[in-house]
Order: structure tokens, then C-alpha cells, then sequence
């Protein structure tokens, strides 16, 4: 009983101090200029205001940042779950040469820091034409969060059994067929998690969006509200904060809504991958 | 309705040999068991009937259709996977009328002849279950359902009954020979149980490392195996194998292997003196009479009968029954006799072919 109260004391404080910030960033966003720094702070604003959200979205880039965001992210989901699903079935159910090695291949990106793969990627953005805009980014997100994805995807295709799929072939389902009436259903929990991480990390992401990407018009949230909001002089810590709120809330929905996946993709990875 | 022929089909896998030349024609309505141990290419060869792999040489005909390169869905097959393969997210009604559906009948078909199927396999009640809250004799049951809602020509099954336990497996086996009695269509049934492969079917065809061994029906393999593989693979218990030397004298062949000599019946004309072995069925060996002596070894009483190992002198052992009533004493020395007209005698080696005259 003793020990269970401990343990309690111990999850609760640990939670505590994960959530704190969190709620310290919507206090701020909320509290008028004026109590931002009152002494002592006051752990509630006294006279709660909206004004820091309406600001941002009126008179400033923040909703073309979002739209950017949102497009990008998607975008990369996209492209990064069509590839890695077809892949991860090549990978599977195809026996040919060099399989295993080019699935370690693959990984090998991973291998190398990000900060020596930015300047070539520029280069190449720059020689492909594509240098400034949101699609240099997917490709370049495309880039890392592929491998990852092919990698989870794999390990939940090799759970599907073979059979299920001869079964489709035999009762008369092409291979397509097979693939959309009985493979994409039971993958469907694989996919969705490994749509979800690389969602987020395309979401998150900051330093090829800082390098490759250098107009307004095509700056995602991350590289936008700090251009934005923080100078050398002077960081608005309202607006960064309101700013914070709204970029977390598409993610914190997506995780409601889908957390179970979530965890499911850490196991499949756990245990075949 | 079709047979099926397969003529020198041969199927290689990366350097390994899975069915070597395989000739073997299944009649229209026949039911055919593949049966072997495990490695023996009966799956690959029903699986190249199926069209989930494809022969490297040789033809497979259904009926008089060369299939070689038709797509599985073609076929007009349906297969019976030994794990079922039920399509998990759908109900048992959805995964029945999915081939229906493949085929493009219209709803009020598909869902008449589900019924009908549903109605014949007693699965009515379940239709709306999913396959994961079913038991596996249910579920079993489902993927027979699936196969037979489209009447094809020709049903594959693959060890459909290895997952279920005993006293249903017992029970399957009968409803597949009455369904087999009812549909009349030709069944291809792969399985390592040689029971299975006995009770049920016309004919057997027993596979060795890709090699055809013998395709006759059960009771021909049963009392004219071909080799000495046949011999030991079919019967419970198994054969009485003993390794000995064949002679010949002016009265005839006779074996003889240390602490047995034994005189046997007419052999082949390709029969030679030398390495050879003998075969005898337990129930030829009848034990407390006749003149050959051996030690008790062991007795396992089965209930309806006795199962007694017998040690010969010079290391054989020798398999025998007795009725439950004669409860031979572990230890026990006891006089023997081997029914020399019903013995097989097989060449050397693992394979080596009867020789009786007989076969």
C-alpha cells in the first residue's frame, strides 16, 4: 500500500514536470503584456486575454506559415507512406538478389548527421530548380523519414501471413486486388502510426526548413514564427507562446485520435524490426 | 468437372530441387492424397496446381486445359489453407461470398449461395461472426465454406485438418468423404498423416525429396508398397524392418539376418542374392506359438489390442500385436512365428524396391 502511494507520488511529480511547461506556455499566451512580468508571477492571469491569437492571426504570416505546414507535412506523409508500403512489400513477399542488403542499405542515411547532408541537398535543390519552394522540403524530408518508415512498415508487413493473400488469389482477386481488399486492411494500424511519426517529424522539423527554404511565402511554422517573433533585440514571448499553442493543437488531436496505433507501432518495431 | 494431370513437372527453388519430374494424372472425381513428410514437395506440387508457384518445367493440365502460366484466380479452383486464411476484418459471411464477389455475380446470387453453403456446413448462426470469435473447428469450417460457395472443378486442401484437435479431426475426416460422396468433384488433399491419406482417399500419392514413391489406392500401398520407404511411412505401428542377406537354394529365396532365418515368398526375376531387407506388419507376427524364440521387450496395451516389442537375438527388435486378451509379461521369453507368405522383401537402401514377385 506504502509502495503504491510512493509509486504514485513518483508517476504523478514526473508528470508534474513534463506538464508544467506546457501549461506555463498556454498561462503565458493568455496573460496581457502587462502581468508577463509581474513579480512574483502569478500562476493564472488575472485578466485572461485573446488579444496575443488575434494579433497573430490578423497582422501577421502566421496562417501562411500554417497553411505551409500543413501542406508539407501532408505532403511528405504522402509521398513517404506510398513509398514505404510499396516498398515494405517488395521487401517481403519478392525473393530477389540483394534484398537484405538493400534494406540495410537504406538505413544507412541515418548514418551520417543531418548538417552534412544539408549543403549537397541545397546544391542539388538549386540545380533541380527547386530551391525555395515547399517542395524542395518534402523531398528533402522524404529523404530521412523514409527509411524509418520503411523499416516499421516492413516489420508489420511480415506479420500479415502469406496465406491470407494467396487465399485473395485463388478466390480470384488480382495482385492489386489482393493487396487493397486483404493486405491494406490488416496493414491499416501500421500505416496509420508510421504516417503519424512521420507526420510529426515533418511537422518538428527545423534546421533544412532554416537552410533550404528562405522566402515567406514558403517558410513552414517552425522557421517562420521564430524568424517572425525573435530578433536580436527582442523576443515577443505572447505571440511565441500563442504561436506554441496553435502549432501544437493539430498534433495533440491526431494523437487523441490515434494514440492506439501509436503505441502499436512501437511494439511491431520492438519485436521484428 | 476435370481431372488433372501433371507431366514431368519439375519445380526448383534457388538451388534446391522441391519435385523432380513428377507424372501423375488424378481422374475426374477422384479424391488424391499427396502424403509424405514434411520437405517432400507435396505443398509445392499442390501449390503449382494452385498457381501460387510456378513449375520450372513440365505441364499441368486441368483437365484438358494447359494451366502453366493461368493466373490462380482463373483456375477454377478453390484451396483450403491449413492456417484457414480467413480474411480477418471480415465477417464470415463477407469472407464466404468474397470469390463470389471476385467473379463479379450479382447480390442476390452471391448471397443465395452463401446460404446454401452456410445451410450445408451449419454455419447459418455464425455468418455475422468475425473469424476471431470463432473456435477452430468453426473456423475450419468457414474456410470449407469459402471454397465450396463457387462449385469449382477442382479442390485443393491443404492440411486442413493438422490445427484441430483429435476427436474433431476425427469427425472433419468423415465430413470431408461424405461432402467428397456429395459433390463429386476431384479433391487434391495434402497431408504428412498417413491416416488421413488411408481413410479418405481413392488414391494415395506418397512423396519422398521430391519424388514420386508410389500412387495407388490405400489398400494397395498398404499391402504392396513399392519400397521400403512406402513400407515404413504407412501403417501403425509401422513395419517390421529388418536388414539381412538374401540366398538362393533349390528350395527357394530365404532371408536370413542374425538369430532369423526365415524363408520367403517368390521374388522377381531382377531379385539378387546379397544385401536386402525383410518387411513384416505386426499383425504377421504372432506371438505364443510356432518355433522362433524372443525376450518381451516391451507391451503397450491399447485397449482393444496389445502392442508387444520383441527382442531377437543378435539386436533386432520385432513389432507385434496381440489380441487384448493375451497380456504377454514384460521379460518374458516367448515363442514366436512370422507369417512367411506375408513378408516383403525390399532391396538395399533407403528407397530399395519390393522384389516379391507379387507387385
Amino acid at each position: 500500500m506504502m509502495r503504491r502511494l510512493l509509486f504514485n507520488l513518483m508517476v504523478w511529480s514526473a508528470v508534474l514536470i513534463v506538464a508544467f511547461p506546457l501549461f506555463w506556455m498556454v498561462v503565458t499566451s493568455l496573460k496581457p503584456q502587462l502581468e508577463l512580468w509581474a513579480r512574483p508571477p502569478a500562476f493564472l492571469p488575472i485578466e485572461p486575454t485573446v488579444e496575443h491569437y488575434v494579433t497573430l492571426l490578423q497582422d501577421t504570416n502566421f496562417l501562411v506559415y500554417f497553411r505551409n505546414s500543413i501542406f508539407l507535412s501532408t505532403a511528405t506523409t504522402l509521398v513517404v507512406i506510398g513509398v514505404a508500403t510499396l516498398g515494405a512489400y517488395s521487401l517481403v513477399r519478392f525473393t530477389y538478389r540483394g534484398r537484405e542488403s538493400l534494406a540495410m542499405l537504406v538505413l544507412f542515411t541515418y548514418l551520417l548527421p543531418s548538417v552534412v547532408l544539408i549543403l549537397p541537398l541545397y546544391l542539388m535543390m538549386v540545380k533541380l530548380g527547386l530551391a525555395n519552394t515547399l517542395f524542395s522540403l518534402v523531398l528533402a524530408y522524404t529523404t530521412f523519414a523514409l527509411p524509418y518508415a520503411l523499416w516499421l512498415l516492413r516489420s508489420f508487413m511480415a506479420g500479415i501471413p502469406e496465406d491470407l493473400e494467396s487465399a485473395a488469389l485463388v478466390d480470384g482477386a488480382s495482385r492489386m486486388g489482393a493487396f487493397r481488399d486483404v493486405i491494406f486492411p490488416q496493414l491499416l494500424p501500421g500505416i496509420i502510426s508510421t504516417a503519424l511519426f512521420t507526420f510529426i517529424l515533418s511537422w518538428n522539423e527545423y534546421l533544412f526548413a532554416l537552410v533550404l527554404v528562405n522566402s515567406d511565402a514558403s517558410r513552414p511554422l517552425t522557421t517562420g514564427v521564430m524568424n517572425m517573433l525573435i530578433s536580436s533585440f527582442n523576443i515577443e514571448w505572447s505571440l511565441l507562446m500563442a504561436a506554441s499553442v496553435m502549432m501544437s493543437v493539430p498534433l495533440i488531436i491526431a494523437f487523441a485520435f490515434l494514440q492506439k496505433y501509436l503505441t502499436r507501432g512501437f511494439g511491431a518495431g520492438a519485436v521484428k524490426g | 468437372m476435370a481431372g488433372v494431370t501433371f507431366s514431368r513437372v519439375r519445380k526448383e527453388f534457388a538451388g534446391f530441387l522441391a519435385v523432380e519430374g513428377l507424372d501423375l494424372t488424378i481422374e475426374e472425381g477422384e479424391f488424391v492424397s499427396l502424403l509424405g513428410p514434411s520437405g517432400c514437395g507435396k505443398t509445392t506440387t499442390l501449390r503449382m496446381l494452385a498457381g501460387l508457384e510456378f513449375p520450372t518445367s513440365g505441364e499441368i493440365r486441368i483437365g484438358d486445359r494447359l494451366v502453366n502460366d493461368v493466373p490462380p484466380g482463373q483456375r477454377d479452383i478453390a484451396m483450403v489453407f491449413q492456417s484457414y486464411a480467413l480474411y480477418p476484418h471480415m465477417t464470415v459471411g463477407r469472407n464466404m461470398e468474397y470469390p463470389l464477389k471476385k467473379r463479379g455475380l450479382p447480390k442476390a446470387e452471391r448471397k443465395a449461395k452463401v446460404a446454401k453453403a452456410a445451410d450445408m456446413l451449419q454455419l447459418t448462426e455464425l455468418l455475422d461472426r468475425k473469424p476471431s470469435q470463432l473456435s477452430g473447428g468453426q473456423q475450419q469450417r468457414v474456410a470449407l465454406g469459402r471454397a465450396l460457395v463457387r462449385d469449382p472443378q477442382v479442390f485443393l486442401l491443404d492440411e486442413p485438418l493438422s490445427n484441430l484437435d483429435a476427436k474433431l479431426r476425427g469427425y472433419m475426416r468423415a465430413e470431408l468423404v461424405e461432402l467428397h460422396a456429395r459433390l463429386g468433384r476431384t479433391m487434391v488433399y495434402v497431408t504428412h498423416d498417413q491416416l488421413e491419406a488411408m481413410t479418405m482417399s481413392n488414391r494415395i500419392a506418397i512423396m519422398l525429396a521430391g519424388d514420386l514413391q508410389q500412387f495407388a489406392p490405400p489398400q494397395e500401398v498398404y499391402r504392396r508398397p513399392a519400397n521400403r520407404f512406402v513400407a515404413s511411412f504407412i501403417g501403425t505401428p509401422s513395419m517390421n524392418l529388418i536388414d539381412g542377406q538374401l540366398s538362393r537354394s533349390d528350395a527357394g529365396w530365404h532371408f536370413t539376418s542374425p538369430g532369423l532365418t526365415l524363408p520367403v515368398p517368390a521374388l522377381r526375376d531382377s531379385a539378387k542374392a546379397g544385401d536386402a531387407c525383410l518387411g513384416v506388419r505386426p499383425e504377421h507376427v504372432h506371438l505364443g506359438h510356432g518355433d522362433l524364440q524372443a525376450k518381451v521387450q516391451l507391451v503397450e496395451q491399447t485397449g482393444h489390442e496389445n502392442i508387444v516389442v520383441l527382442d531377437v537375438a543378435g539386436g533386432n527388435r520385432l513389432t507385434g500385436r496381440t489380441p487384448s486378451s493375451q497380456v504377454p509379461q514384460m521379460s518374458e521369453a516367448i515363442n514366436y512365428r512370422i507369417d512367411s507368405d506375408q513378408v516383403h522383401v525390399f532391396g538395399p537402401g533407403d528407397t530399395g524396391a519390393r522384389l516379391n514377385a507379387d507387385g
